[in-house]
Parts: structure tokens; sequence; C-alpha cells
């Protein structure tokens, strides 16, 4: 007689699936089985009410009994850990104590690569589509028009923009940082090297703040109030420092009358970019407030689609994963524009609300304007966890 | 810096949790007081082997070596079992 045996595979939930659960919020009870360290410097997140716990994988080896009794037992569980293995470790041993239990498909690695690309606009005279990196609360877009395709704000990885406008049987024409960014590595030299297309910054983002030394890697020089046309679509740079002494915010209007405006680390939905990552917080406020109170309103209307480069945290995004709210909303909302009566109120609101400033972002800013190079794992390093460029609330 | 161990588990190629449920087994079958030297090539296992002699009961970490070898980095952990 055979007896054959029946495995029952334990199941597996890969990045974009997991992904979509946190956006319904129907994502099941995460378990993370990394060491403390690991854990404290960077874990999924999702909406409010999602449960992420940690329980080191070594817990499991060393008292099973105790570590099993942590777990609930009448939830789906997801485990996951660095890369993989442990979390198929855990997960198995939790399905053989009747634990509903399955794990993250190559590790919380593969949620922190995970690009997601979703249309924002659909309209008669072309598309914006919105590409995030949602472990790190990254959103960069692309505006195609009668063929044409401008990047804004682009991360690292260029597959997912060069495929999307193909897709779409467009031609990149224009790459834009509304400015040189400190939390990740631009995707726009290396779309520059890649396509031919320009690669746009303002000249005063060119410049190291803290090292003073210039870029070397190519751009052209952009200019308060310069007009570029994206097929039916105009893009409008708008000078906006405060973040950086370069930054601009790109406003897009088609013929239909849409109004978007790509605020880059400017105005995000629920809090606003911080003015200290420079390493010049005190002089640089100033500016921040005129850029809010007087150079970027008359560029504002209701309808105009605020569409920030950042989120701070998931329930920012609505179901469909749209970073986006038009300005009538934004404005009444967004509780941290409520502090803009005097300067001296937005100071001391502003300097009393600053989060930590994470010492590799004057590393990434090097790396941006080409003063560095790192290798495929420094750049891993350097990007690892979510951005903080807004300001704590 | 000249290290006393009773015994040595080569865990190279192995990957997490392997270095730790091994080293684990190991140490279970060694007696009291004696030291194991493990070779590991996954770096994530510097950082497992600190929090994991946190949470067990009968073991120290003793030292923690990197050593350049072939091309390759190995990391070796010697543990001493205490009870």
């Amino acid at each position: 007689m055979t007896v054959t045996e029946i495995q029952t595979q334990t199941p597996v939930m890969t990045a974009a699936t997991l992904y979509d659960a946190l956006l319904h919020n129907t994502a099941p009870y995460i378990l993370d089985v990394r060491n403390p360290d690991d854990f404290a410097r960077w874990r999924i997140e999702g909406r409010a009410g999602l449960t992420v716990e940690n329980i080191p994988y070594y817990n499991f080896i060393e008292d099973e009994d105790g570590a099993v009794a942590r777990v609930p037992a009448d939830r789906e569980v997801l485990v996951v850990c660095a890369k993989e293995g442990s979390s198929q470790y855990v997960a198995d041993l939790l399905r053989a104590r009747g634990v509903n239990a399955s794990y993250l498909a190559g590790g919380i690695l593969s949620w922190g690569h995970l690009y997601d690309t979703r249309d924002i606009v659909v309209a008669p005279w072309g598309r914006i589509i919105q590409v995030a990196r949602p472990a790190r609360g990254d959103v960069s877009f692309i505006v195609i028009s009668d063929g044409a395709a401008a990047v804004i704000d682009p991360l690292r990885h260029t597959a997912p923009y060069l495929e999307a406008i193909a897709a779409h049987g467009a031609r990149l024409t224009h790459i834009f940082d509304t400015h040189v960014h400190a939390d990740h590595i631009s995707g726009g030299p290396a779309l520059n090297r890649e396509t031919g297309a320009p690669y746009y910054v303002h000249p005063y983002d060119a410049i190291h703040p803290i090292d003073m030394l210039p870029a070397v890697i190519p751009y052209t020089a952009l200019d308060d109030g310069q007009v570029f046309q994206i097929g039916r679509v105009e893009l409008r740079m708008i000078w906006y420092p405060g973040h950086t002494l370069g930054q601009v915010n790109i406003l897009a209007v088609a013929p239909d009358g849409f109004r978007g405006l790509f605020t880059g680390d400017g105005i995000f939905l629920r809090s606003f970019g911080r003015p200290d990552l420079g390493g010049k917080g005190e002089a640089w406020t100033p500016l921040l407030y005129e850029s809010m109170t007087r150079r970027l309103p008359p560029y504002l209307d209701d309808a105009t689609l605020i569409l920030p480069a950042h989120f701070s945290t998931l329930d920012e995004a609505d179901e469909a994963g749209r970073v986006a709210a038009p300005w009538s909303v934004v404005r009444q909302t967004n509780t941290s524009l409520s502090h803009m009566e005097s300067e001296r109120e937005f100071r001391s609101f502003v300097l009393g609300n600053l989060p930590e400033f994470p010492p590799q972002y004057v590393e990434i800013k090097r790396v941006n304007i080409g003063l560095r190079t790192p290798s495929e794992a420094e750049a891993e390093e350097l990007e690892l966890g979510k951005n903080v460029c807004a300001l704590a609330k | 810096m000249e290290l006393t161990y009773h015994q040595t588990l080569d865990v190279k190629g192995a990957k997490c949790p392997m270095p730790l449920v091994k080293s684990r087994k190991a140490i279970t079958e060694l007696p009291v007081g004696q030291v194991l030297r493990v070779i590991a090539t996954d770096r994530g296992s510097v950082a497992d082997f600190q929090g994991w002699v946190k949470a067990a009961k009968n073991i120290e970490l003793i030292a923690q070596e990197v050593i350049h070898e072939g091309g390759q980095e190995l990391y070796v952990h010697y543990l001493r079992r205490t009870a």
C-alpha cells in the first residue's frame, strides 16, 4: 500500500497583493520576525488600524510554545522577514499549530522595491500617471499627451517609467525634478542617460547646500515662469523656495481647463515640506513662508488638483491608491496650513515641529548631483525606510 | 585575537533561518561550558545572533568576527553553552 503524503503548501502573498489589501484596509495581522533593531529602523505601515507586531524568528526556535501563544489564533497572519526564509519557517510552524498563516514573497525587501503605477487623470488630451513607491511614501508622475511624455520627480528605478510611457506609445521628452531630493536617489539622471531626454532642475538646487559644491551631472537649468509644452498640456514652473532654495511647483494646464499642481515637497495632503534639510532651517523658514503665502496662491484655485511627491501615512491615499486631492479639500483638511497668520506664528510652528534629520540625507543629496556614486548595496542602504520630508504634526 | 573553541559548525551558503537553527541544535548537543564556533556567509546572522542570545537562556555570545577568505566574507560567531 502506498501512502500519499498530502503536502499543504503554505500560501505566499506578493508585495503588490499586500499593497492592495493595505489600501482597502483588509490586510492580515502582520507578524514581522526580523530582529528588533531592523524592525525599529523600518517596517510595513498601512492605514490606521493595521496591526504589525515583532516577534523575532529565533523566539520561535527558543520557546516555540511561548512565541506561538503571542500570535492571534483567530486571525489571518502574514509573516514577514528580511528576505523570505525565516518567514516561511515561522509560517510553516504556525500552520502546523492551526494558525491561518502565509508569508510575504521576497520578504520586506520586495515590499521596499514595489513600484505601483496607476492613472490619476484620464482625459481626451492625455493622462497623468502616478508612480509610487509605497514603502517609502514616495510619489512621482508621468504626464502624457499627443505621444509626448514628461516625468516629474522620478524615483531611482527607471523601468516603471519607461514601461508606462511605452505602453501608451509615447516618447519621453522632458525629465523634471521639482527639487534635488534628500530622501531618495532620483531616477532623473539615469533616465537622461538612458533616453537622452533633458533633465531639468533649478540651478539653485545644483549646488550642494552643505558642501557648497556644484553638480557634476548633466542637467538643464529651469527658470521661474518657464513654460514647457507636453503635447496639449502646458507645464509652468513656479519657483517655490523654502524646502530647498531651487524647488519649483509645476502647474499643469490642459485645454479642457484641468489644472494640476505638482507640489514636490511643497504642500503635501496633510503636511508640508520642512525647511531644514539643507542645514539652514532658520534662514530658509522665511523663504518658505513667502512661497506659501505669496508666490503660490495666485496659481491655486479650488479645483486645482494637488499632486505631492510624498505621503507620510497611507491614509493620505484613497482606496484606489491615488495621493491627490483638489485644493478645496486640501486647504480644509491639511491642518498644518492653519499657522500662517504671521511669519512669526509660522516660524514658531515650523521650528517647533521639525522631525529628526536623518544623517544619510546629506549624502543622498551628494548622490543626486553626482558628487558620489554609490554601489547598488549602498544605494539600498541609503534609501532604507520611509521618507521624513514633511513637518511633523 | 586567539579564541578557544571546542567544535566548529560550518553553515556557509545557508540562508536565514538555517544558520541559527543549526547552531541551536549544535549547542544543545555540546557539554555545558564548551564553545561552538559557527562560520556563516549570511550577513544577517551578525545582528540575528546578537538578538538570539538575548532571547536564549543558556547561550553566551563571546565574540563575532568578519574574515575575508577566497573573495567572500565569512561571519564567525563564538557561542558558549552556559547551562
